[in-house]
């Protein structure tokens, strides 16, 4: 009888109190609130909760501690502070609160008693009333709670164990439980797929969608082949792929053959100067090569520069997806400690153990190889192809970290995003196996995203002025990663996103025409909620934490649009384009070569080529490309090239940001990685939540006057003339009101002063309505604007002009190769 | 004009420098470079600089009594030396008259600041004989009967920097004298203590024969004084030196007693005595008389903060060094960084200082001491006055805790750097105060805005530690600087700061009294002062300005002009509809935004 009673109870703490399933069930409609201030998610149920907890505030979030109920539901332990504003029942459910944990993202669950710590799994019973809960997270948060003497020991008992068996513990088929815990509702069904998309970034998914960024890019030469619409051509490649323009579909459908899982060489990006930056897997070399297969080959792989290709290997000085796990593992254990112990490396160890991650000798590899293609790149017209077995890993980090580099727009959040849709999701990074929410399959387990983020963070604390998104944007980002309930991130390529879009229904399915193509998959349940994307940051992060993902008033010189993929400035291409046409190189551990066997069909074995093209492999052109490389090696000993390396050096937005790689310029992305309880943190901001860092602030303020003097050249703007109030809503108006760029904002002219206050800089209302006008540094690709032409007037537009007239010009925007720049900018700023 | 010597480039980008050297680099080859005045020629010759980052490098080199000066003659290589003689540790000829091979005959300089110079003469003739005699002459003029270019040199400035530190009115700002604490003035003409400053704070109820009592029985005569007191809870920082135990273990009843005396000024339940020193040390002290404070002092605990002495730091800089000059240690940098355990001593001075600023803060008086109590001492005492008061972490509030806590209290700045002296190997020699300065640069990187004087203040200070430019570190102690009549023969450090004092401002400072700043003294959160330790390295960036502040400087212009507009759109409207316009316009005074309200419930 007694055991009997036992069991009884546990399974009673197990059930949900049936008084607040009511409460939070007959909240479901209404969206209400529960009594104790959680809004729950419709379909949400309140398991457990406490009162009178406190929470522990990281550094970001002022330090300290905040007193408040704890809640653990199906798909959250959910966390609502004393005093948090009520909030508006009518409002769009939001996943997570500020102080949120999703159940998928808890790793491990620790209690301390007195005098004791115990790792809490779903089958151990206490033997003490916890004082503290600590959440270890799979994305390296460690949330901790503190239970008040007033906090009742029954509730902190249930709570801790009700935590205990409902977080997911790795294994297979938690995740759809979690999937569905969270978006499974009728009312979260019809809420997601009501949602409109995100419209200011480009999402890959159709040919139109690839033309605009050709446009954007400038490339000529290149079009959109549906060739792979019905994925039969390469399974993990896209609907869309940009080939050359003289290849025809039936001559490329050949091709495929001889890559790797036909992974043929696709166009990513164009360079300004005209460079073109392709990727592909690796040769398949058991086939015959015919004559005319060779002919496309060759086409598809140089592309628009017939003279010159460097074949970029990948598979060398990289780390493989196994040494990255390895890395990031070590990584984690040293940043979090042994959790159950509550052990950590100790301190005077820690730089050499930190070291033996080799962590940070990956994140050095990927930027030093980013930055010979990016230098490669910027030296004139050729090609160059990233090349990888199966150009799935390093490719996607090696070809997004170029475009960082070298392309401003990637450097704003939306097209950041859009770089990620293309070079990941869209290109087909396996995302499901390599995170591995399943926890099914270790062997393929590789946080490569992951370190494509820390990369980009290094490029980020070392020209944080170059950025629009911020360091909270990319730690969004990273947290994301660790929560399997996006569509971007729950599929390896796009016609596994395909497939499960169209399982679940028409009315979630983004109606496209193709979803007669593919045979129901089995596998994934009709019923299974939908996904919504990862970019859709409203569902997971509140108003004002997606306020921080962007710096309030944008960078300068601004982050522009690439408008001419054509800007002929550099003297090397002249030499470069001199070449004998059809000039393949490798590019590997530094130096050009040319292998025989480089390209499969051309070595001896295959015959063909040589009997047709009798061509000696040229190295002619070596120094000219070593001299590509070595401006990257002198950007590292700035004498030589001062133009390009000096900190606020020339604003040239296609100068690349090389990022200096010796060990002690390479930093721990401490914000993320050291964000655990087990040793105190660094304040960053003294002054914490209360009072922002004097920047912020003061870009703040900047920004509330751009508002205000919106407003107010708003009200003057009506009276004049209906034409004036229409420049500020849409960002067309505006660039047509800018063919005259430069001279759009003089104050001496009176009529064009009105003009200037009447268009607000578009970023303003960007920052504002995040559904208003596109932002400013969002393509202007729309037909009409080809023919802007040079992307001088431009910069200025979208320069702050205004700044630009008030200063010496020279600071904004100086002379290139002013071999003395060190010197009059040191005067400027003394003085 | 200001600023005429912080100028050490080792190439045209090394950006660190004022406006008039810069200017100066700009004239044709030696032949106009700008000299201070009472600046004077010695020499000058053809010669090639062998520089490690971009090969040997032909041009001139001028030697004056003040400087070293080099300039590339190769128009494709700029290369610029400018290198105050005080900065030279050691010059050594290199190779022989007989010696084959490229620019192997020629001279080699040790620099104190963290780097070498090599020089390759012509083999014919002894070239270089007299340039090495000139050379060693004026780099270490004290050992050859010559004065320091401090005594030489005639620059003026606006500024009288001596007159930043007055000690009675820094007492009377921390409240003193009160009915707990005195002034006294008995070591006026140094007899109690040749070591200290004529005016020291003690306690009321101390009579002067206490004092030489006392005295007789610590270190150097060095009495525990008052460095420091809290403002509300009168808890006090004191320091002094080792008692003078010494094997027998002897016991001093005014020692004990004056000890007491400090603890019932606040009535501080236990008065703590923090001994800075690893407790093997300490022990080992006793041997040569010294020693630690036992059981017999009654109400006071003794605290070992593990600090290794001047000679360990020594070796840990030089390792430093070695890693990062001229080139970078790539392939394993963390663990040879680790190994120099310089960040380890950095973070154990600041763990100290730290336990000391929450001791006092908690209202708990302490004592600091080391062996001598003129080098962990002068740390731990001056950066735990910076966690605690916010007026040293001010620009002049700065200069008068260096003046005070270092050059008053004589830490031996002669002794450690040896200015003027070429002894190279000198066992006194140690980088004490450089380590301070990194630990205050530690805490500017944890506390952005806490700080009112950047890190350029920080970087001028380590260059004219060296230079002998200025009179304010020269000489171990006051006594030895009245001798020499440094406050009226020389010119002060600080008028060369004040009189270009925006210079060294930090934009983003916030003034916050009271606020105690607690540093993470971990190694997660340390780091190397890249842009002081790895400066002449050129592929570090030069940064004039953090990137940072230059955004700060972008946006107050931003700002500037859209207020401008909008008076503009003001005035040029009368409009009832544009009564938005007329609210204030004082960006100053709005309210922060929404987003920071909801965050601040901390308990």
């Amino acid at each position: 009888m007694l055991t009997g009673s036992k069991t009884t109870f546990k399974v009673r703490q197990m059930l949900p109190d049936i008084k607040e399933r009511m409460l939070s069930q007959s909240g479901v409609n209404a969206r209400s609130r529960d009594v104790f201030g959680l809004r729950c998610l419709p379909g949400e149920c309140v398991l457990q909760r406490a009162v009178m907890v406190r929470k522990k505030l990281t550094a970001r979030e002022g330090r300290g501690w905040v007193s408040g109920t704890l809640f653990c539901t199906h798909f959250r332990v959910a966390f609502v502070p004393q005093d948090s504003p009520k909030a508006d029942d009518n409002a769009d459910p939001v996943l997570l609160g500020d102080h949120d944990v999703a159940l998928a993202s808890i790793e491990k669950v620790v209690v301390v008693g007195p005098n004791r710590t115990k790792l809490v799994t779903p089958n151990s019973s206490l033997k003490f009333t916890p004082e503290e809960l600590v959440l270890y997270c799979r994305d390296l948060r460690v949330v901790c709670f503190l239970f008040d003497r007033l906090t009742p020991d029954a509730q902190v008992i249930e709570i801790t164990y009700t935590i205990a068996k409902t977080y997911q513990p790795p294994k297979p088929g938690s995740v759809l439980s979690f999937q569905n815990a969270a978006l499974g509702s009728v009312e979260m069904k019809q809420f997601l797929s009501n949602r409109h998309r995100n419209t200011h970034m480009n999402w890959y998914e159709s040919a139109s969608d690839w033309e605009q960024e050709l446009e954007r890019c400038g490339a000529t030469g290149w079009r959109v082949s549906s060739v792979n619409d019905r994925f039969e051509m390469s399974t993990s490649l896209p609907r869309s792929i940009v080939v050359p323009q003289k290849v025809l579909d039936t001559e490329l459908k050949k091709s495929f053959a001889h890559f790797n899982e036909g992974r043929i060489p696709r166009w990513c990006w164009r360079h300004p100067r005209g460079s073109d930056l392709m990727r592909m897997s690796s040769f398949q070399n058991n086939i015959y090569h015919e004559k005319d297969d060779i002919r496309n080959l060759e086409m598809i792989l140089f592309g628009c520069h017939s003279s010159l290709c460097v074949v970029v290997e990948l598979g060398e000085e990289l780390p493989s997806p196994a040494d990255i796990q390895l890395a990031h593992s070590r990584l984690r254990a040293l940043c979090l400690g042994d959790i159950s112990t509550s052990m950590s490396v100790p301190d005077d160890k820690w730089l050499s153990t930190l070291e033996s991650t080799h962590w940070l000798d990956y994140t050095r590899s990927c930027l030093r190889k980013a930055s010979e293609v990016a230098c490669l790149l910027r030296g004139g017209h050729l090609t160059v192809a990233l090349q990888e077995a199966d150009d799935r890993d390093m490719a996607c980090v090696v070809s997004s970290l170029v475009q960082v580099m070298c392309d401003p727009h990637c450097r704003t959040q939306q097209g950041f995003q859009s770089l990620v849709q293309k070079e990941w999701v869209m290109a087909g990074h396996r995302f499901y196996s390599r995170i591995n929410y399943h926890r099914d399959n270790d062997k393929e387990e590789a946080p490569v995203f992951l370190l494509f983020l820390d990369c980009v963070w290094q490029l980020l604390s070392q020209y944080p002025s170059r950025f629009q998104l911020t360091d909270d944007f990319l730690l969004a980002l990273h947290d994301s990663i660790h929560l399997p309930l996006f569509s971007s991130f729950l599929a390896n390529c796009q016609r596994e996103r395909c497939k499960r879009s169209q399982n679940i229904g028409q009315s979630y399915t983004p109606v496209n025409g193709w979803r007669d193509v593919l045979h129901p998959d089995s596998s994934s349940d009709p019923s299974d909620p939908p996904l919504p994307s990862v970019w859709d940051w409203s569902l997971q992060y509140s108003k004002h934490r997606r306020d921080r993902f962007t710096q309030p008033v944008p960078p300068i010189p601004p982050l522009q649009p690439l408008l001419n993929g054509n800007l002929n400035t550099n003297p090397d291409a002249h030499r470069l384009t001199d070449t004998i046409p059809g000039s393949v190189f490798l590019l590997s551990r530094g130096t050009f070569s040319c292998p025989a066997n480089l390209l499969p069909w051309r070595s001896g074995t295959s015959g063909v080529y040589k009997k047709s093209h009798r061509r000696a492999p040229s190295s002619e052109n070596v120094p000219g490309l070593e001299r590509l490389l070595k401006a990257w090696a002198l950007a590292e000993f700035p004498q030589g090239l001062t133009s390009t390396s000096a900190p606020q050096g020339p604003l040239d937005p296609f100068e690349p940001l090389l990022p200096l790689l010796m060990g002690p310029c390479m930093g721990l992305w401490r914000e993320c990685y050291l964000r655990g309880a087990l040793h105190a943190q660094a304040f960053s901001h003294p002054i914490s939540a209360n009072h922002p860092h004097p920047v912020e602030r003061l870009a703040r303020e900047v920004q509330q006057l751009k508002d205000k003097l919106a407003q107010v050249s708003t009200s003057t703007a009506i009276k004049p003339a209906s034409m004036m109030a229409e420049p500020r809503r849409t960002d067309t108006n505006l660039n047509q009101n800018t063919n005259n760029g430069t001279f759009l904002f003089p104050a001496s002219r009176p009529q064009s002063a009105t003009i200037a206050t009447a268009a607000p800089p578009p970023t303003s209302t960007n920052h504002q309505t995040s559904k208003g006008a596109p932002p400013a540094s969002a393509p202007p690709s729309r037909p009409g604007h080809k023919d802007n032409g040079g992307s001088n007037k431009h910069t200025f537009l979208f320069g702050h002009s205004s700044v630009a007239e008030a200063r010496p010009d020279q600071r904004y925007y100086p002379a290139p190769n002013n071999a003395k720049l060190p010197k009059s900018n040191g005067s400027s700023i003394s003085s | 004009m200001a600023s005429p010597v912080s100028a050490y480039n080792s190439n045209a980008l090394d950006t660190h420098i004022s406006s008039t050297s810069r200017e100066s680099l700009k004239m044709e080859l030696l032949a106009d470079v700008s000299l201070l005045p009472g600046e004077e020629r010695i020499i000058d010759k053809e010669t090639m600089y062998i520089c490690p980052f971009s090969g040997a490098v032909k041009g001139k080199v001028l030697i004056t009594n003040y400087r070293l000066y080099f300039k590339s003659s190769d128009a494709d290589v700029a290369v610029t030396l400018d290198v105050p003689l005080g900065a030279i540790s050691r010059v050594e000829k290199m190779g022989g008259a007989s010696s084959r091979g490229e620019n192997s005959y020629g001279l080699d300089i040790t620099c104190k600041d963290m780097r070498n110079l090599r020089f390759a003469l012509k083999q014919e003739g002894h070239s270089r004989r007299d340039i090495f005699e000139l050379l060693f002459k004026y780099a270490f003029p004290l050992s050859h009967g010559l004065p320091l270019f401090a005594y030489v040199t005639q620059e003026k400035y606006a500024e009288n920097g001596w007159s930043i530190y007055r000690p009675v009115e820094e007492f009377r700002r921390q409240g003193l004298p009160n009915n707990k604490w005195r002034i006294t003035f008995i070591n006026k003409s140094y007899e109690l203590c040749d070591t200290y400053p004529t005016v020291l704070a003690v306690p009321f109820k101390s009579k002067e024969e206490d004092l030489k009592r006392v005295a007789a029985f610590r270190s150097r005569a060095r009495i525990p004084v008052l460095s420091w007191i809290h403002r509300e809870n009168q808890a006090v920082i004191c320091r002094c030196s080792q008692p003078l135990v010494g094997m027998s273990g002897k016991r001093n009843k005014d020692d004990e007693r004056y000890l007491e005396m400090i603890r019932e000024a606040n009535d501080t339940p236990k008065l703590t005595i923090y001994d800075a020193r690893p407790s093997v040390n300490a022990v080992a002290n006793k041997a040569t008389g010294g020693g630690y404070e036992g059981d017999e002092y009654q109400n006071a605990e003794l605290v070992f903060l593990d600090i290794q002495n001047i000679h360990v730091m020594r070796e840990s800089l030089k390792k430093l060094k070695d890693i990062v000059y001229p080139n970078v240690e790539e392939s394993h940098w963390l663990s040879s960084l680790e190994s120099t355990h310089w960040l380890e001593h950095v973070k154990l001075v600041l763990s100290g200082a730290i336990q000391v600023a929450d001791k006092v803060s908690s209202g708990n008086s302490v004592v600091i001491h080391c062996s001598d109590g003129w080098d962990r001492t002068a740390q731990l005492s001056s950066l735990a006055m910076l966690m605690l008061d916010s007026h040293y972490r001010t620009l002049r509030g700065f200069q008068v805790l260096i003046e005070k806590e270092w050059i008053s209290f004589g830490h031996k700045f002669a002794s450690r750097i040896g200015h003027g002296d070429k002894n190279h190997a000198d066992q006194d020699r140690s980088p004490i105060f450089v380590q301070f300065i990194d630990c205050v640069w530690q805490m500017t990187k944890q506390f952005p805005t806490a700080f009112e004087f950047n890190e350029r203040l920080l970087l001028t200070i380590l260059d004219h530690l060296y230079s002998c430019c200025f009179g304010t570190f020269l000489y171990n102690c006051e006594s030895m600087r009245d001798q020499q009549e440094v406050r009226l023969k020389t010119v002060s450090l600080w008028s060369l700061v004040n009189s270009k004092m925006e210079m060294y401002l930090n934009p983003f400072y916030t003034p916050e009294s009271g606020r105690v700043l607690y540093p993470v003294a971990s190694m997660r959160h340390l780091e190397l002062w890249v842009t002081y330790y790895i400066r002449w390295n050129p592929r570090i960036r030069h940064q004039q300005q953090s990137p940072v502040e230059q955004r700060y400087k972008e946006l107050l212009a931003l700002r500037e002009e859209y207020l401008k507009k909008l008076e503009a759109l003001e005035l040029s409207d009368s409009s009832p509809s544009s009564r938005l316009a007329n609210t204030p316009n004082t960006p100053a005074s709005s309210t922060p935004p929404q987003q920071y309200t909801q965050l601040q419930t901390p308990l």
